[in-house]
């Protein structure tokens, strides 16, 4: 060990911080994948059984398609998408709390887990993904996204999305405890309002601008688009809009963690 | 070289800001020196030394490291639903050790005697192999400049002989900034000395002079 002794120089901030991701990720990665017994199998089957269930619901009332696309596939799509908002924005909220006792080493920054978090979480919903639409495809119940660029720039808007609403919900959750309850319930509204499980375009035109205020709604519809280019959305779905939101929240909760960081590390 | 720039330091407590612990200590620590810290008990001598191991942040000022500077000895973070081993990947990937990894996790492995135990989830052990293992993931990096705040090695006799060797070793070899009770501890490992007093930094080249001043107010 002497030969590092003589290094007298300290490391550049770029080499510290990459560091720190790579080894918050590989701990997190495990600990998702094999925290328990058959932890990795869980995270496919929980979504696989809740698309599974969605379907079973639908096809008791006999619908076979929504907006001109089959139903398994919309369902499929759908759900993927919001479970990916979901993951990333439940994840990235607990990341400083779930990683306080590292904190002992000053190289971890409190955005250090977060982001490794979210960025974990995009790896593991696209093999998710991957391997569902797969199967979906291969059922002859849906196809591959005929515009891929348009299905990706929905997921990574979603996913930029889940990542700024973490990052401000967990430091809401420091200053305010009892926000803690607020967020986790807002979840079932959010996935209820967004068209995940029923179409947008079933609600009378009067309302539906209320409900597309909404961003995650628009990430999902563009998301189906990219499926389907013929896909019946509902009118007035844009990119932009839900991009400004991404990066508007993303921008917020940096400005907090720049805020807050001292807060949100200290016991 | 530690640049210590005008720290103010106060804690947020229940009530509010709490009065300030230290106000407008600048000091500037050579690399290759071992410097004990004195002062009452409350002086803000641990208060010092976390903010110089960066573990906790001034209320103002600044402190910049021209050298690798440890954690506080023996407090490293673990994470109890990871094992021994893996919590000490953590480490050696955190602070750049990402080629060396299998020496570093021998060593550790070997010099905490924790055995099997290295590869079961840390909230399983006892608070003597807790401290081990800490204890040897602090000497498994060469810093250029150690923190040891009270560092009291746990285990039996044959392990604290050998952590007390351990430490004084690292001692002759690199720089060590601590606190300690025990003023033949502070004597026998450090030459210079910092006092803190009334939230003030005075610094002394020579440890016995640290002692004579700050008795010299506890007579009065």
């Amino acid at each position: 060990m002497n030969h590092m002794a003589n290094r007298a120089e300290t490391r550049d901030p770029l080499a510290v911080t990459l560091s720190v991701w790579q080894a918050i990720f590989l701990r997190e990665a495990l600990d998702r994948l094999f925290d328990m017994r058959g932890a990795w199998f869980w995270l496919l089957a929980e979504p696989v059984l809740h698309i599974g269930f969605m379907i079973f619901v639908w096809s008791v009332i006999r619908a076979r398609a929504i907006g001109g696309v089959d139903i398994v596939l919309w369902l499929s799509i759908g759900l993927l998408a919001f479970f990916l908002f979901r993951r990333t924005a439940v994840q990235v909220t607990h990341a400083v709390d779930s990683n306080r006792p590292l904190f002992a080493y000053r190289q971890v920054k409190p955005f250090d887990p977060a982001i490794a978090r979210a960025v974990l979480e995009a790896f593991l919903m696209s093999i998710i993904s991957a391997i569902i639409l797969l199967a979906v495809a291969l059922s002859g119940r849906g196809s591959l996204p005929v515009d891929p660029l348009r299905a990706m720039l929905a997921a990574f808007g979603l996913w930029l999305f889940g990542l700024g609403y973490g990052l401000f919900t967990s430091v809401w959750m420091r200053l305010v405890p009892e926000m803690k309850h607020v967020f986790s319930i807002l979840m079932i509204p959010l996935y209820l309002i967004s068209g995940v499980i029923w179409p947008l375009a079933s609600v009378p035109p009067r309302y539906r601008g209320l409900l597309l205020l909404n961003p995650i709604t628009h990430g999902l519809e563009l998301a189906r688009l990219g499926f389907v280019p013929h896909y019946h959305a509902a009118a007035g779905v844009d990119a932009g809009y839900l991009y400004a939101w991404a990066l508007g929240s993303v921008f917020l909760g940096l400005l907090l963690y720049r805020r807050f960081a001292m807060q949100l590390v200290m016991q | 070289m530690i640049l210590v720039d005008d720290i103010h330091k106060r804690y947020r407590t229940r009530h509010g800001v709490g009065k300030w612990v230290l106000q407008g200590i600048s000091l500037s620590i050579p690399r290759a020196l071992n410097v004990g810290l004195i002062g009452a008990n409350g002086a803000g001598k641990s208060t010092l030394l976390r903010i110089i191991g960066g573990v906790d942040h001034p209320t103002k000022g600044s402190v910049e490291r021209r050298c690798r500077v440890s954690w506080p000895m023996g407090q490293g973070g673990l994470e109890g639903a990871l094992t021994g081993r893996l919590n000490a990947k953590f480490v050696c990937r955190v602070h750049g050790h990402q080629r060396d990894i299998a020496d570093r996790l021998a060593f550790v492995q070997e010099f905490s005697e924790l055995g099997e135990a290295f590869d079961e989830p840390v909230y399983t052990y006892s608070s003597g192999m807790r401290s081990r293992l800490q204890f040897a993931l602090s000497l498994a990096f060469d810093f250029d400049v150690y923190i040891s705040d009270e560092v009291t090695a746990a285990g039996d006799a044959a392990f604290r002989k050998k952590a007390a060797a351990a430490f004084k070793a690292m001692a002759d070899r690199a720089g060590l900034i601590m606190v300690a009770h025990d003023e033949g501890t502070l004597r026998q490992f450090c030459q210079a000395a910092i006092w803190i007093h009334d939230g003030q930094a005075h610094w002394f080249d020579r440890i016995g002079e640290a002692f004579k001043a700050y008795k010299d107010t506890l007579t009065k």
